[in-house]
């Protein structure tokens, strides 16, 4: 039993880890956005856009041309045609970001459970989808305000990365003029040398600053906020490209397999599911696990105590339909 | 100095007003009485290739210091330096809009020969530094001289008590104004309101804030930072001009080789010469004549009898 | 024994082609039809706003060069900001309502906050729709994407007979677009002086607004760009 659970964790360490370094590669590929001599960037940094098939849905629906580098997406798209929306669970920064945000409050299971239940009003992302491609197809392309992509990046670029910036700037000059200290020992023996890491790798000496930034970021944050109440909240009822994901990913070749006899009810699974994908479902048509929301996230097979639920290739069994 | 005693002495500069900067930024001139005042050099060849030019930048410059007696005149054993070239425009070295990078090197190269503890480099540009910086080749350079190539720090800019007649007191970079020497390297070229930009009108890239609104009184104001910095020593880049289209240049066609360097302690009869070297007057170049009048220096460069080398 | 058709793949790609056995996303046929609805009368309802159809133009609607015309910018544009970052002057900003609600937080160059910079092509390099196409940089120095003209009531050679020029020497262009006229003038004093006063060639001027970012009046500038001449659109011009 101890061997099987600590098989069990690697998959949501392995995960997490992954998770972790999308998001560190889409700050990084971020913070590459920039001059570098003479007149070019410092790498793929529109890479993330290049693997979001709702950007080539936009552009081609649109009516536009479609730059060769989009295509990627489908290969996204085709990943998700057999391991449903495990873009969203693996890969999706703004998905890590909404997961941490969701983690910050934690509490009882069953004040959990409130939080991470199904529930049918996640069908509303969907709708969206639908709406704004209606939209696009008639002339109006307003999905780039709804992209998880173009919302985590615009976010960044106008509020959070400037407000950063700037505080930090504003910070080291306080401390250069205030010179806080006690006789010898002052502060900017080690502030300074920090100034100087940080100028060179993180801050930018243009001291960015953008019109409609403080709107952005206030946007940006209630969304990550609305994770306080809401498992994932954007993931499950916004994201027009969590809908178009698990559109492709509604059939997959993974399944999740309950163990009916094993399961004793404790819905800790649930209460772990960031996706509200109803894995204590018992298998009916009605109650059933929901692909179409799962993001493989591995949660409930690690956490249940029974170790009632896994993971297989299989297809929908005839006798349960 | 310590940081501490650093900020001290500049609260003192900003405080007391211009007889303190004067006094305690004004060259040795006890030590200099005999030695020249000014030194010219000419390259016999005009090497067209950039091997050539490194190395025309690099024997002329050495060259003009040697004939004012050596670097070890300007800078003491243990001297923090500032080298102050011209890196204002996104403009590569053949373009003559920023300082020779292989002249900036080489004078770093002296100022550490002659046991300067540490040399500095870094403008105030009018493009992004950033680009500037590494365009002009001034930054790989200065590097693999061995300086501390600086992007300005917005933090150190501070009010400073000019006391001129344009300026009374404006904000300047207090790194270059606390050094121990202060090297004015700039390259001649024409501009479209002063005349030409030479020594005096490099002294710009000292101050930050609005400095477009100088162009309103640069006969003034020119002389107001000559007398404000004073620069131990000035290194007029004269290999590569711009005698037309200046200060930002582009097109290689308005460049003009003249293959000569002029260095000095007299700020006047150097932007003097650098006038000629541009086929220009010195007396029809206003600020240049409001300095003489000031008694910064003198217009008549040939009466301070420079030292001429053929290199 | 195992037969070949209960292998899992097989099994699984027949259930793409069985309907009634996977799992059903229920939204419901009228929310659906709404949604759709109303997508589509938002998009309707947008043509009303007298932009739309290039009826008049927005003189702060100063776009990026390599944007392409604005009807297939703005269903290209995915207000991703790659621009707004990769700008070294800062100069794009996210759009208000420069072009319409529908555009706002699209890019829209602030020539206040920056300029463009004549020797850059990095917005066209990073936009991943190609709203702004990547273009050599011989290609885009020719672009305009706006003229600038100088306000004469500002501008301190006409307005207050100062020198000053500071627009003239900062022009990228290989041949500047600015040229100054020497001129007599009478300044407050009564004394007669020679300013030199700029004016505009816009055949020549490519709209990078470095001019109005660096004039020394500070709030609002003495020589402005405005989005008229723009090379992208054949419609907003004004030279013959």
């Amino acid at each position: 039993m101890a061997r099987s659970t600590r098989k069990v964790s690697a998959i949501v360490w392995l995960r997490r880890c992954i998770q972790t370094l999308c998001l560190l590669l889409f700050f990084y590929l971020f913070l590459q956005t920039a001059y570098h001599p003479i007149n070019r960037t410092g790498g793929p940094v529109a890479l993330f856009f290049e693997l979001d098939p709702l950007v080539l849905a936009a552009t081609w629906l649109a009516g536009a041309p479609v730059p060769l580098t989009l295509l990627f997406s489908l290969g996204t798209l085709g990943v998700s045609i057999f391991f449903g929306r495990w873009f969203c669970g693996w890969v999706c920064p703004l998905g890590t970001l909404h997961q941490m945000m969701t983690q910050v409050r934690g509490g009882t299971t069953a004040s959990r459970l409130n939080r991470a239940v199904y529930s049918p009003r996640q069908r509303w992302k969907y709708l969206v989808l639908i709406g704004l491609l209606a939209g696009t197809l008639t002339g109006l392309n307003l999905i780039g305000w709804v992209d998880p992509f173009s919302l985590l990046y615009r976010s960044l670029a106008t509020a959070i990365f400037p407000a950063f910036n700037l505080g930090s700037h504003a910070l080291f000059a306080w401390l250069y003029e205030s010179d806080p200290g006690l006789g010898s020992m002052r502060v900017t023996r080690v502030s300074e040398p920090v100034y100087e890491v940080l100028r060179r790798y993180l801050l930018v000496e243009g001291r960015p600053q953008y019109y409609w930034g403080i709107l952005i970021g206030l946007v940006f944050g209630g969304i990550l906020v609305l994770n306080l109440w809401r498992h994932r909240f954007w993931c499950r009822y916004i994201c027009p490209l969590g809908a178009l994901l698990g559109l492709a990913g509604k059939n997959p070749l993974l399944r999740l397999k309950k163990d009916q006899e094993a399961c004793n009810d404790c819905r800790l699974c649930v209460a772990v599911c960031p996706a509200g994908a109803n894995p204590d479902g018992p298998s009916d048509r009605s109650d059933a696990w929901k692909p179409a929301e799962c993001f493989f996230c591995w949660n409930c097979e690690s956490v249940c105590p029974k170790q009632a639920i896994s993971f297989e290739f299989a297809v929908p069994s005839r006798e349960h339909s | 100095m310590t940081d501490l005693s650093r900020r001290v002495f500049l609260k003192q500069v900003a405080l007391a007003g211009a007889g303190l900067q004067a006094g305690l930024l004004s060259p040795g001139l006890a030590s200099a009485s005999t030695a020249p005042k000014m030194s010219i050099a000419k390259y016999r060849t005009s090497p067209a290739e950039s091997e050539g030019v490194a190395e025309e930048a690099a024997r002329l410059t050495r060259q003009v210091i040697k004939d004012l007696g050596g670097m070890s005149r300007f800078v003491s054993k243990g001297d923090v330096v500032w080298v102050k070239p011209n890196i204002a425009w996104d403009r590569t070295p053949e373009q003559a809009g920023n300082t020779n990078p292989d002249v900036v090197a080489t004078v770093i190269r002296m100022c550490y020969e002659a046991g300067a503890k540490q040399v500095m480099v870094g403008d105030n540009p009018c493009n992004a530094g950033e680009r500037t910086y590494p365009n002009s080749r001034i930054q790989p350079a200065g590097e693999k001289a061995g300086a501390r190539v600086v992007q300005l720090d917005k933090r150190k800019f501070k009010k400073m008590a000019l006391n001129g007649k344009a300026l009374k007191d404006w904000e300047m970079y207090t790194d270059m104004m606390e050094v121990d020497t202060f090297i004015n390297v700039p390259i001649a070229k024409h501009h479209g309101l002063a005349g030409a930009t030479l020594g005096m009108k490099n002294l710009m890239g000292v101050c930050g804030g609005s400095r477009n609104r100088f162009h309103q009184d640069l006969t003034n104001v020119l002389p107001d930072l000559a007398a404000f910095v004073k620069p131990k020593l000035i290194i007029l880049d004269g290999i590569r001009v711009l005698p037309v289209n200046g200060p930002r240049g582009g097109n290689l066609d308005d460049v003009k080789r003249k293959d000569t360097m002029v260095a000095g302690v007299d700020q006047v009869a150097i932007d003097a010469f650098g006038a000629t070297l541009l086929g220009m007057e010195p007396k029809k170049i206003a600020h240049i004549v409001e300095a003489a009048n000031r008694g910064l220096g003198t217009m008549d460069y040939t009466s301070l009898s420079p030292a001429e080398s053929l290199v | 024994m195992k037969k070949w058709s209960d292998n899992v793949m097989w099994r699984w790609l027949l259930s793409f082609f069985r309907p009634g056995k996977g799992p059903r996303i229920n939204l419901g046929r009228r929310n659906v039809l709404t949604a759709g609805a109303l997508g589509v009368g938002a998009a309707c309802l947008c043509r009303v706003h007298p932009q739309a159809s290039g009826r008049v133009f927005n003189p702060a609607l100063i776009r990026p060069p390599g944007a392409v015309d604005e009807q297939e910018f703005l269903s290209r544009c995915i207000r991703c900001g790659e621009c707004m970052k990769v700008c070294p002057t800062n100069a794009i900003q996210p759009a208000g309502l420069e072009a319409g609600i529908k555009g706002m937080w699209t890019p829209v160059l602030n020539m206040n906050v920056g300029y463009c910079e004549f020797d850059c092509t990095l917005c066209g390099q990073v936009c991943p729709t190609d709203a702004i196409r990547e273009l050599p940089l011989e290609e885009k120095q020719k672009i305009k994407i706006g003229q600038s003209f100088v306000d004469k009531n500002r501008c301190l050679p006409y307005a207050s007979a100062r020198p000053c020029i500071v627009c003239e020497e900062h022009c990228p262009t290989p041949t500047k677009a600015i040229w100054v006229e020497e001129i007599e003038v009478t300044n407050a004093s009564g004394q007669k002086v020679l300013v030199q006063q700029p004016h505009v060639d816009p055949e020549l001027c490519v709209g990078c607004g470095i001019c109005q970012n660096k004039c020394p009046i500070k709030d609002q500038s003495g020589i402005y760009v405005t989005s008229v001449g723009e090379t992208r659109n054949s419609e907003n011009q004004m030279l013959l």
